[in-house]
């Protein structure tokens, strides 16, 4: 191992692989039985906000570890800025990570901790004190410099730590959930203000997180990851208009299953409250099929039993037995007269005048409908579980 | 507010007046006074420093040379022994092997403090294996020398004093953490770097305990001594106890323990002054005080 290959590391890129490009090539992690990251591709192309998201245990900060030099593959190739990282130690790559838990160091100053690898790296004092300050300006700090870094706030300890790792220029930034640790409203600022210096700044940011609403809020794209692979990987809009599978589906908002068999005709499914049609069914399932259709709450719209059917829809019947205030929307909970129930949410400015108890009417269009092979939606959290019901529609 | 906290601070004071500050003070008063004839122990009713003068004779004075030296050397073996031993624990070990390591820390200390030291008379023996060995194997050429000198009481000291040095230390290692050893990594900084600028300064209370856990009692040993230093290797501990014990004077043995406390709390304050002023150039160099926004 020599130690001009990592020197050179920011300055051999390749015209494929410009700097600030990872590549993880086939990359495998194995912690005694379990595989952690299992053969798993990615490039983030230079300057991409790309996220990781998954449910805890799904191998992201493993992956992440890997990029930086924390734990190494027993698998593939790691590549940053088109050079191979393979035996690279952490302090000879040019990535830098904001940990979860910051990990400021305790026995120095908000400056010393930001001046740390600048120091490392020699840079003269002089330019150490411009740099410093402008790093901490950057994280509206400034004014905080010369405090301990063990009396900080949460919030501020996160921008302290994000100064210290970009005031080295990486060509890359590692984060593992750095809003994790935040109260919701800071987090949602911290999100707008992370993005916001990923494009002023223009560094490749490899983001991990479990929270779906902050991937799709920041990533330029989404490598939804599930037990050590990548699910799907694409913009966020992509992720949640067309999810390749039930788990994406699932992981991604809120989601209606219905289960049942996929029709003769081929394009809906045949469950317990009618054949639910869709508009394009592209997962490889052949008529028989178990399936699953997905609807969004979003996209369920709910009137009084006793109004008209929307036209161009098709829905169900049922009771309201839930109604809840989201703030900008309004969540109903529908139970069908067929035994499932309907999550249904509205905007509040356009809520449907409904109380609980009232016989209403859900609705959807067939575009909104989604199916999936009828495995692989429970292990993703946060939708609404189907009913074990077994009972056929007649 | 006040008094209850006070009350519940009484048994410690209590504790404290007992058993550290009354026998201290009867020291102290004793060596002020003087042995009155063959009989007696001690008597104060005429005060002096003679029994001072008594003490700080070239036989004593040697002796007293000869402790700091074995007590600063076997703290600093100690602390070199312990500290790779340590790093290695804290550091490389994986979490779920330390405590066994602890463990075999911790065995020699099952074992009498004495009955320690006479194994290492018996090893050290001239006739013993290692001797017997170290011929074997060409290593030497006639009986191992050094049993009843400084260098055999230095084994000693350090051997039985090592387990104190490596618990604090490994204590204080272990609470830094890896996250903040990869936090400095991740910036930049090697592993020397990361160990001088992070680890160390962070587990400097633990390695101040250490010093301090070996230092003191090691200045006032005298077992180590009479088991392994025999006439060259004697140390103060060895006088202030035959003196109380042998020679029944109890005055001359108070000066002599006074002075050995002096001894060992100036020798912990130049020790602290000489560091603290050696730690100046790196502080300075690695202070950053930007000062109000400009
Ligand atoms: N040092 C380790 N030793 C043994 N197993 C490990 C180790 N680190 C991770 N694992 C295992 O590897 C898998 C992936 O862990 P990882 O920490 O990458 O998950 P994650 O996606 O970051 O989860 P979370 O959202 O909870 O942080 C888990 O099953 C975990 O138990
Ligand atoms: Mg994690």
């Amino acid at each position: 191992m020599t130690t001009q290959v990592t020197l050179a590391a920011g300055k051999s890129s390749t015209p494929t692989e410009p700097s600030g490009t990872v590549v993880l090539d086939g990359v495998t992690r194995r912690f005694g039985e379990t595989k952690a990251v299992d053969n798993l591709s990615l490039r983030v192309e230079a300057g991409e906000f790309l996220s990781l998201l998954g449910p805890s245990g799904c191998g992201k900060t493993t992956t992440l570890r890997m990029l930086a030099g924390f734990e190494h593959p027993d698998g593939g190739d790691i590549r940053i800025s088109g050079t191979s990282v393979l035996g690279v130690p952490p302090y000879k790559r040019d990535v830098n990570t904001v940990f979860q838990a910051y990990a400021l160091f305790p026995h120095m100053s908000v400056a010393e901790n930001v001046a740390y690898g600048l120091r490392q790296k020699r840079v003269p004092r002089a330019e150490v004190r411009v740099r410093v300050a402008e790093a901490l300006e950057l994280v509206q700090m400034r004014s905080f410099a010369d405090r301990k870094s063990t009396q900080l706030s949460g919030g501020q300890q996160q921008r302290i730590a994000l100064a210290r790792a970009l005031v080295n220029k990486p060509s890359v930034l590692l984060l593992d959930e750095p809003l994790g640790a935040l109260d919701r409203q800071l987090r949602e600022e911290m999100q707008l203000e992370l993005k916001l210096l990923q494009s002023q700044l223009g560094i490749t940011f490899v983001f991990v997180t479990h929270d779906q609403g902050e991937a799709l809020s920041m990533s330029d794209r989404i490598a939804v990851m599930r037990e050590g692979r990548i699910e799907q990987l694409a913009d966020a809009d992509t992720i949640y208009a067309r999810p390749d599978s039930a788990y994406v589906a699932a992981f991604i908002g809120q989601q209606n299953f219905v289960v049942g068999t996929l029709t003769s005709s081929g394009d809906a499914v045949d469950t317990t409250i009618g054949a639910l049609k869709a508009a394009r069914i592209d997962s490889g399932l052949i008529s028989g099929d178990a399936a699953q259709a997905a609807i969004r709450p979003e996209f369920v719209r709910i009137t009084p039993a006793a109004e008209p059917k929307p036209t161009g829809t098709q829905g169900a019947d049922g009771t309201l037995i839930g109604l809840a205030h989201l703030g900008e929307s309004m969540q109903y909970l529908v139970q069908l007269d067929a035994g499932q129930s309907i999550l249904s949410r509205r905007p509040t400015a356009d809520a449907p005048s409904v109380s609980v108890g009232d016989a209403v009417r859900v609705s959807w269009k067939p575009e909104h409908v989604q199916v999936f092979p009828a495995d692989g939606a429970e292990v993703a959290a946060g939708f609404v579980r189907p009913p074990k019901t077994t009972h056929s529609h007649n | 507010m006040r008094s209850p906290r006070f009350a519940l601070a009484i048994p410690a004071w209590a504790w404290l007046v007992l058993f550290f500050v009354v026998p201290v003070g009867y020291v102290i008063w004793f060596s002020f006074g003087y042995k009155p004839g063959i009989f007696g122990t001690h008597a104060n009713d005429v005060l002096s420093f003679d029994r001072y003068v008594e003490a700080l004779s070239p036989t004593f004075f040697q002796t007293f040379l000869n402790t700091l030296w074995v007590g600063l050397a076997g703290t600093a073996l100690c602390l070199l022994i312990a500290f790779p031993v340590v790093y290695w624990m804290a550091v490389k070990v994986s979490p779920s092997k330390r405590g066994l390591l602890i463990a075999l820390v911790m065995i020699p200390f099952w074992t009498n403090f004495l009955v320690r030291t006479i194994g290492w008379q018996v090893i050290l023996a001239p006739e013993g294996w290692l001797s017997t060995g170290l011929n074997t194997i060409g290593v030497l050429d006639g009986p191992l020398e050094i049993l009843y000198t400084r260098t055999a009481v230095l084994i000693g000291v350090v051997y039985n004093y090592l387990p104190l040095m490596i618990l604090p230390l490994f204590v204080a290692f272990d609470r830094v953490g890896a996250p903040l050893r990869e936090a400095s990594k991740d910036l930049g900084a090697g592993p020397i770097a990361t160990l001088a600028r992070v680890t160390i300064p962070l587990a400097r209370p633990g390695i101040i305990a250490g010093v301090l856990l070996v230092f003191i009692p090691l200045m006032g040993d005298y077992i180590t001594a009479t088991v392994l230093g025999g006439a060259k290797g004697n140390m103060v501990g060895q006088l202030v106890a035959s003196q109380f014990q042998t020679a029944q004077n109890w005055a001359l043995g108070s000066a002599m323990a006074v002075l050995l406390m002096l001894v060992i709390a100036l020798s912990v304050a130049i020790g602290a002054v000489i560091l603290w002023i050696l730690s100046l150039p790196f502080r300075s160099a690695h202070r950053l005080v930007l000062g109000p926004e400009s």
